[in-house]
């Protein structure tokens, strides 16, 4: 992860380079501020990606001679397939349509919304395994 | 799932025998967390959106074609080049890079799924829904949005653009910016995440970086448009007063959209650039042309692409015309760069032109033009006289139509025996392309001429003393002809859908050299029954052709060292 976290930082510097550069031939302000905070933008990723390198170390994908039996063979969980990215998106549709039509439609997007969070994020959760009576 | 390549394995059957019924098959597609089928689904509805645009198209041809207004009025031709544009740039290309990005870019680094597969299908979901609002316009009294793709203000303020169709295509847009920077995040979460083990970051494939790099500038642009979107729209429906003119609102809403209006033409650029890159050292035979100056030149675009914005600004005053039209140049270096290694691809290749490759060529020469254009539009001594008129058209169709178009039919040719099992039938698709060649250039060198003449663009009618009726006869009948090009394509989506055999080798083409030549056509569910070891950038075509590789035997002490 560390040469993607350092091309982010090369990122950082070309947009603080050039939005100086920008400032002082244009005296334009939207456009500085657009650049420099871009740059922040590149700063605080690759401060994230180098800083979760160093945490995590070197991976198997980032050795040229690993093999593919050196990956770990806990690979995480990955949902089979799930109902829950639908209602999601379809209640930010509703509430879409409420800012304009109605605050009642909004209101129940809202509501909507906050009970498809609730699902998605419970899916896999069906809390501890009670002992057998 | 993976195993040692020389281990011997006992093959779990990949072939489902169980036959599902149309309901179950449906629901497994709704709530699917596999990335091909997101993939597909993208790519299919972004198709659907792609013909609707191109139909509303083939309404603005009709109605130039001749002096006078004949089918359409002034307003409901306003709609129509807005919502054409706007679902061409927002609903179909944007998409189609989230689409192939989905399907591909996860069995090329080797890995099972993406990071996040249910935020995947959010963002399918949301890009859908985002669309449909965005086009629910056409349905509402006032007619959908009509003040052109980048909406200016205050043109497309409450007081000028009243009616709901402008709401609708402010909150739709959204909604459509949010998918696509959900999708970013979990590209380049997988990317730098999952790779498979020796897959390093310079053993990627071209196509992966520029996904990698492609989804970074999503990151960059999309939230400065969804700042001016959501401004726009409490502008409109609440009072404020962000972009009133009085406060410099008129250009600052010019500044963010075009901060995000040309990543964007070089987000839906670069991926397209990558499935070049693909394709054309797999029908040259030959390794990619310098792998890391194809690298380092899309870093250059992308980081020069947020400098250039306001070279659509010009005519406004407003704006630096030294600044821009430096960088806009100096943008031309890595792309020229790009051109130059494409080339070496095929210098001295042995090169055969099935269509994969009939339409990257296509591609390289219509972009070749579009490019050019570009580089003259970039001098503000020649972009007063043609601003606004048919030569930027011309300019803008060749570059985008160029890469985004013939590129996906590139894309689908190439990918669709790994998509579906089955080869798309090559005699029907070189007469698609040559179709579809012939009428993209008829309807679109001309208006290079007819922009030089002084034809503005946006305007629904001329007077026949003008002088522009020839020109636009034969640009409406090059529109013509393009639109029929389709009907060929879809004969043989449906040919091949039917009649075509299975695909029963992991690399039809024969010299495929990325991942996903390793795995079976379609690749199971999680992609690999077994990966084999990676050593260079192409592992497909060491593990097929170990006699014209580096021996892997080297433990890796050859690889990477080829080009």
């Amino acid at each position: 992860m560390k040469p993607s976290g350092l091309i982010y930082l090369v990122g950082a510097l070309f947009y603080f380079v050039v939005s100086t550069i920008y400032w002082f031939w244009t005296e334009e302000i939207v456009g500085t501020t657009a650049m420099s905070l871009t740059g922040f933008l590149a700063l605080l990723t690759g401060f994230y990606v180098l800083f979760t390198a160093r945490r995590v170390g070197v991976g198997p994908e980032d050795i040229e001679t690993a093999e593919i039996a050196d990956a770990d063979p806990d690979y995480g969980f990955y949902s089979p397939g799930s109902w829950w990215p639908l209602p999601v998106a379809f209640s930010a549709a509703v509430i879409a349509l409420g800012l304009i039509f109605a605050v009642w439609l909004l209101l129940l997007g809202v509501i909507a919304l906050f009970i498809s969070i609730g699902g998605w994020t419970m899916e896999y959760y069906r809390g501890p395994r009670l002992p057998e009576a | 799932m993976t195993t040692l390549d020389d281990r011997p394995v006992t093959e779990p059957t990949v072939q489902r025998t169980r036959r599902y019924s149309k309901g179950q098959a449906f629901v497994n597609w709704v709530t699917s967390t596999d990335h091909k089928t997101i993939g597909y689904m993208y790519l299919i509805t972004s198709f659907i959106f792609f013909g609707l645009a191109g139909l509303m198209a083939l309404g603005i041809r009709a109605e130039l074609a001749q002096p006078g207004l004949q089918f359409v009025s002034n307003e409901q031709y306003n709609q129509l080049f807005t919502m054409h544009g706007t679902i061409m740039l927002f609903l179909f290309a944007t998409p189609l890079f989230v689409g192939f990005g989905n399907v591909i870019m996860p069995l090329q680094i080797g890995a099972p799924d993406v990071a996040f597969p249910r935020l995947n299908m959010l963002g399918f979901w949301l890009f859908l829904f985002g669309g449909i609002i965005a086009a629910l316009g056409f349905f509402t009294p006032g007619g959908a949005a009509a003040f052109g793709w980048f909406a200016y203000t205050p043109l497309s303020t409450e007081t000028f653009s009243p009616g709901v169709g402008g709401d609708l295509w402010l909150l739709g847009l959204s909604l459509g910016g949010l998918s696509t920077i959900l999708g970013s995040v979990n590209f380049i979460t997988t990317i730098l995440t999952m790779r498979a083990p020796g897959m390093t970051m310079f053993r990627t494939s071209i196509f992966t970086w520029t996904i990698f790099i492609t989804s970074v500038l999503v990151l960059i642009a999309f939230p400065i448009l969804a700042a001016a979107l959501l401004g726009l729209f409490l502008d409109r429906n609440f009072g404020s007063l962000i972009f009133d003119p009085a406060n410099g609102g008129a250009i600052l809403w010019q500044h963010l959209f075009w901060f995000f209006g040309h990543p964007e033409v070089y987000i839906i650029a670069l991926p397209f650039f990558g499935i070049a890159s693909e394709i054309l050292p797999v029908f040259s035979r030959k390794p990619i042309f310098g792998y890391k100056g194809l690298v380092y030149a899309t870093m250059a675009i992308a980081a020069l692409s947020v400098a250039v914005w306001a070279h659509h600004m010009y005519v406004t005053g407003a704006v630096s015309l030294s600044f821009f039209a430096l960088t806009t140049m100096l943008i031309a270096v890595p792309t020229g760069v790009k051109f130059f290694n494409w080339i070496g691809t095929m210098w001295r290749g042995s090169i055969s032109f099935e269509t994969p490759m009939l339409w990257t060529i296509g591609f390289l020469t219509t972009f070749l033009i579009g490019g050019l254009t570009g580089v003259m539009l970039a001098a503000p001594a020649i972009d007063f006289h043609v601003s606004d008129s048919y030569f930027v058209v011309a300019h803008f169709h060749y570059t985008v139509f160029g890469t985004v178009v013939f590129m996906m039919f590139a894309g689908f040719y190439f990918w669709w025996p790994k998509m579906t099992g089955r080869m798309l039938d090559e005699k029907l698709g070189k007469f698609h392309f040559w179709l579809l060649f012939i009428g993209f250039h008829t309807t679109f060198l001309v208006q290079h001429w007819l922009g030089a003449e002084g034809m503005p663009r946006r305007y629904s009618d001329y007077l026949a003393s003008d002088g522009f009726t020839t020109l636009n006869v034969v640009s409406s009948v090059g529109a013509a002809i393009l639109g029929i090009s389709t009907l060929p394509w879809l004969y043989n989506v449906y040919k091949t859908w039917r009649f075509a055999p299975k695909v029963t080798s992991d690399d039809p083409w024969g010299w495929g050299m990325s991942l996903e030549w390793a795995t079976s056509c379609p690749p199971p569910r999680y992609n690999f029954v077994r990966i084999p070891r990676i050593r260079s950038e192409r592992p497909a075509f060491d593990l097929h052709h170990p006699e014209l590789g580096d021996d892997p035997n080297t433990n890796g002490q050859l690889a990477g060292k080829t080009h």
